[in-house]
């Protein structure tokens, strides 16, 4: 397996450093290791068709903080002067345009080529048009990672819940909302709060995408698309964010033994990311930075899941168990090919 | 429809399982049964039984088999399910537009009843109120988030619901 990694960001060198705590799972699971064959970050690249070596690429990044020493104008030709068999695109999410990894992934699955992606972006501006390109090429596209990090929700209904009807999926998506929240649980203003969330490296220095709610919406938008079959985009989701959140209403909620979470809900007729009362105790009034999700199935009843919605770490062990999957899917076909 | 019947039956063996099994004779659903050996009158004894049953023509058939059968009906009675709701109103308003705006819903939605709690905080530009509504049926619950749902948006309050 050959593998492009478009974005050398925090998540790029963290499934970079999967990839070698993992090697022994490659080897004895598939009698070989993985090859990385280029890397891009934002404006170099570097590439090799005899395999790139990892631990020098996470080391010239932190010192020199490019991955490469050639320079790039357009990606899609880096692209299309390697030969692989997949892209990890972990390039910056960009929610208005779609970004880079929009064009890249575009022009991977374009050319017949599997793709793994956690960014939001493209798939909560161009799901269906991602989902049919690959279609009707025959590619593999998954994006686990894209919602909820390291906290399993996509496969799993699409998986493991393949038989069950689902009627809703309600969830804390975004863990720097989920933990400002918390903190005004223990009586910090929104801005000490939302400052000591910057401090933790949690929230971002313009926070916008979290507190407003707008990471939350792409994240409704890829659940409601992928796993309801619906059409829709992030224009189409009901958002309201946390920052109307006083004080006041913190301690009104839990004077009625309440919290207010911030949860984005997906079902047949409701699309939404707003702050609710939820009463201490149920699944979704967890605090910090946890990511948890409630499924509503008809046969098994509802599911909850909860884990680490982000860190370098997390969301690369989702590319990786996407990685596993196509992995498995080709060394099956392999296998029935070959007995044919 | 959900009934919840006092019976009193003759202190005798045998007289419980009679005085249950015609709900079963008229497809009822059995949830709960007291056997209150404690309250005895006139020699018979209290049964508080509530079932589930398809309708009154069911319901009419099964106090016929009772009399039949020399069970007393004390009491009988619908049991509704309600449908409790938490709603937070954050922003710049006073106690009298809650009290209107919750009149105005229960001309047009079947409010069982409404509690209104208001912050003890001294915030002069804000306040807050939570409204805890317990409704008739999950049609009415969602009519009441949409009423209070457009009711903040007009009047550009910050509403947060339960889950």
């Amino acid at each position: 397996m050959r593998i492009l990694i478009s974005g050398f960001g925090t998540v790029g060198q963290g499934f970079a450093d999967v990839l070698l705590k993992r090697s022994d799972l490659f080897r004895e699971r598939y009698g070989r290791e993985v090859s990385i064959v280029c890397v891009m970050d934002s404006t170099t690249y570097i590439a090799d068709q005899t395999g790139l070596r990892l631990g020098d690429l996470l080391e010239r990044k932190k010192v020199t903080g490019k991955v490469g020493n050639d320079k790039y104008s357009d990606s899609t030709e880096v692209i299309d002067s390697v030969d692989y068999d997949l892209m990890v695109e972990v390039s910056p999410t960009d929610i208005k345009t779609g970004g880079v990894g929009l064009k890249n992934i575009r022009h991977a699955l374009g050319s017949g080529k599997d793709v793994i992606t956690v960014n939001k972006g493209p798939l909560a501006l161009n799901f269906c048009e991602l989902v049919a390109l690959a279609k009707k090429n025959g590619c593999k596209f998954r994006f686990e990672g894209s919602v909820g990090g390291a906290m399993p929700i996509i496969n799993l209904c699409r998986e493991n819940l393949v038989g069950e009807r689902i009627s809703s999926i309600r969830g804390i998506l975004n863990g720097t909302c989920n933990f400002i929240l918390s903190k005004m649980d223990n009586g910090q203003p929104f801005e000490q709060a939302l400052k000591e969330a910057q401090q933790m490296g949690y929230a971002e220095t313009d926070p916008t995408n979290d507190v407003e709610g707008y990471d939350s919406a792409c994240k409704v938008v890829i659940l409601a698309n992928s796993i309801f079959g619906r059409n829709v985009r992030f224009s189409d989701v009901n958002i309201t964010g946390i920052t109307s959140i006083s004080s006041e209403a913190i301690s009104l909620a839990a004077s009625q033994n309440m919290v207010i979470r911030l949860i984005g809900e997906v079902s047949e007729d409701r699309l939404e990311v707003s702050p609710r009362l939820i009463s201490k105790g149920h699944p979704l009034s967890i605090g910090g930075t946890l990511n948890a999700a409630q499924i509503v199935t008809d046969l098994a009843g509802p599911i909850t899941v909860s884990g680490r919605g982000a860190g370098r770490i997390e969301t690369a062990s989702a590319i990786l168990s996407d990685l596993v999957s196509i992995m498995d899917d080709r060394k099956e076909r392999g296998g029935k090919c070959q007995k044919k | 429809m959900m009934i919840n019947a006092q019976l009193y039956v003759k202190d005798l063996p045998g007289r419980l399982v009679e005085s249950l099994e015609p709900i079963s004779l008229v497809n009822g659903n059995i949830v709960g049964v007291v056997h209150d050996r404690e309250q005895i009158v006139n020699q018979r004894i209290c049964i508080d039984v509530t079932f589930e049953i398809k309708g009154n023509q069911e319901l009419d058939q099964l106090k016929e088999i009772w009399k039949s059968k020399d069970v007393l009906i004390a009491k009988i009675g619908s049991v509704y399910k309600t449908y409790t709701m938490e709603y937070m109103l954050v922003g710049s308003f006073t106690a009298s537009f809650v009290e209107t705006l919750i009149d105005e819903a229960s001309k047009i939605i079947s409010l069982e009843s409404v509690d209104v709690t208001y912050s003890s905080g001294n915030a002069k530009s804000t306040r807050t109120a939570m409204i805890s509504a317990e409704l008739m049926s999950e049609k009415d619950l969602k009519r009441f988030d949409e009423f209070l749902a457009d009711a903040c948006r007009k009047s550009k309050i910050v509403y947060i619901r339960g889950l």
